[in-house]
């Protein structure tokens, strides 16, 4: 759901590598100590897991993550982390992550997430550092190949194309636990920060991109054992200053919108709020999930032109179902509206219907088949698609189906 | 008028029902009984635990690693067979309310998103004894006809 801007992070990484590296050592200087202090035959002084995933996608029509329509195996991720706990309540971790989907990601290693845990008690825990973003039932989860049935989870609230707005920020969370008796227990989670956006890769007229704050959280409700009702919401805004061209000045005076005190940058404001509703269900060997999304955008700017405001709308169904240990099928039906007040044709919509096949080959490797049939051309990207913004999109073939295989191994 | 040999023959398949009936009746009450024990586990914890029993929903959140202290306040180490053990599947059926493979995959949730790691899997009923009487504060599951040492054996409700 909703259309953020961003690009790949080369050059926050580069920042977030160097302050890694440092943090690296730290962690090493702390963990040492309490290595000797409690060897613990049965303890690993540092847990250490990663995967690697492997995926091919061909679409019939449209370029969907890439240059699906002639094939591409451009569908790569890899991520390692590790973490240590200093006793019960104190524990620090970090994970390395790199990617190559489509335009995104390069391959380039970024800190996908680092954080210092201390829980005071069940109910009340902080986290600070850069933390996945708790939204909706399974955003935190959207690298994690391993722990779901679909290779791409409903891309009406989940995009991977936004993930390095979505998925993490930087800043603090409180989170707990409260047991509820006979009505089950509460979970929280609060948080508030920022986000990193490396801009090296935009537009070269594009002189600043920050996000100065982003709030949220997400309170789930688990009556019974498996069954799990949730609300998520998040507020954030991007702020922007560009260079206009020539040709764009000229239009802009043409239009009588160039603003008075004018120096040669525009600056622009997109404050945003979005928010996910969740049922989730799980039992004996099934799991379904249900949710309903929407995102508001406006868009203010020192033009002389009025706010613009954009509404985005998703929901989803999903059911899946572990046969055998090795074989779980699932299915889900997914909407995607975009910008549905402003837009009309197939570029407002994207029905999108998946059949996904997982198959265990051992618990230390799986493999993935999927197909989707898809209705509407929302949500793909106008640029990989040689149109020249959304309304472009209209021209595209409404009717066409994905195609996607992939493998991970993880430990 | 039936020879002698009938007769031998009647009464060894008598003898061989019955001997059918008297194995069937034992695998019933054999079922039964392995039905009606928590013969396929027993959760152990330290000597000196305080608790004759805990609840199901509390060792659930204590293994799932949502509860991470004892009612008395000390903090719970809890320890898992590995994942292919016959009474881990018992286990994770009975106490945690799903299979082994959906517990797999929410640790796989968890740690994958900074948010845990799991308890350590050990591989035999020994090595889950010496984890839990040399761990104050530990809990973890063998199978009925573990030798137990000094291991307290606690009660599920």
């Amino acid at each position: 759901m909703g259309r953020y801007p961003g690009r790949a992070l080369s050059r926050h990484t580069g920042r977030a590598v160097r302050r890694g590296t440092a943090g690296w050592l730290a962690f090493q200087l702390l963990a040492a100590p309490a290595q000797a202090e409690d060897p613990g035959e049965f303890e690993s002084p540092i847990d250490i897991h990663g995967f690697v995933s492997q995926g091919a996608i061909k679409t019939s029509d449209n370029d969907y993550l890439g240059e699906s329509e002639r094939g591409s195996l451009e569908f790569t991720e890899v991520g390692l982390n590790f973490t240590k706990s200093f006793g019960p309540d104190l524990r620090v971790g970090f994970q390395l992550f790199a990617r190559d989907i489509g335009p995104l990601g390069n391959y380039q290693p970024q800190f996908d997430w680092y954080y210092l845990d201390y829980r005071f008690a069940d109910w009340f825990g902080v986290r600070a550092g850069r933390t996945k973003l708790p939204f909706g039932l399974y955003n935190e989860n959207s690298d994690i190949d391993a722990a779901r049935v679909p290779v791409l989870l409903p891309q009406s609230l989940y995009p991977l194309r936004n993930r390095e707005v979505l998925l993490a920020q930087t800043g603090a969370e409180l989170y707990g636990r409260l047991p509820l008796g006979a009505l089950g227990a509460l979970e929280y989670r609060l948080y508030g920060g920022t986000i990193f956006l490396d801009t090296s890769n935009a537009s070269p007229q594009l002189s600043s991109f920050t996000v100065p704050y982003i709030v949220g959280g997400r309170l789930m409700w688990q009556p019974i054992d498996g069954l799990s009702f949730g609300g998520s919401v998040q507020k954030l805004r991007f702020d922007f200053d560009y260079t206009p061209t020539a040709a764009q000045i000229d239009a802009y005076t043409e239009q009588g919108v160039l603003p008075p005190d004018f120096d040669g940058r525009i600056w622009a404001q997109i404050p945003a709020w979005l928010w996910i509703g969740s049922i989730e269900y799980l039992v004996g060997e099934w799991q379904f999930a249900v949710e309903y999304g929407r995102s508001h955008y406006e868009a203010r700017t020192s033009l002389l032109t009025p706010t613009i405001h954009s509404k985005n709308e998703g929901y989803y169904a999903m059911a899946s179902y572990r046969v055998r240990p090795w074989f779980s099928p699932g299915v889900y039906y997914s909407v995607l509206r975009s910008d549905f007040e402003n837009r009309t044709g197939i570029s407002e919509f994207q029905h999108d219907v998946a059949i996904s096949a997982r198959f265990d080959i051992n618990p230390h490797w799986l493999v993935k088949l999927e197909a989707h049939a898809m209705h509407g051309t929302a949500g793909l990207d106008p640029a990989l698609n040689d149109v020249a913004d959304a309304k472009g999109l209209n021209d595209l073939e409404p009717n066409w189906a994905v195609f996607v295989a992939k493998t991970t191994a993880y430990f | 008028m039936p020879s002698s040999a009938d007769a031998r023959s009647r009464r060894s398949r008598r003898v061989l029902l019955a001997e059918l009936g008297v194995t069937a009746l034992g695998m019933l009450v054999c079922s039964r009984v392995s039905g009606e024990t928590p013969a396929d586990f027993l959760v152990v914890v330290h000597p000196d635990h305080p608790s004759e029993s805990a609840a199901r929903g509390f060792l659930a959140d204590a293994f799932l690693k949502r509860t991470t202290r004892w009612p008395g306040g000390e903090a719970i180490k809890p320890v898992d067979l590995r994942a292919d053990s016959r009474v881990r599947k018992a286990f994770s059926a009975r106490v945690l309310n799903r299979s082994v493979a959906a517990v797999r995959s929410y640790w796989q949730q968890r740690i994958f998103s900074g948010r845990g790691v799991p308890p350590p899997e050990l591989d035999s009923d020994e090595a889950v004894v010496r984890y839990v009487i040399s761990h104050p504060g530990a809990v973890g599951y063998v199978s009925g006809g573990a030798k137990l040492e000094r291991a307290r054996v606690l009660g599920v409700t």
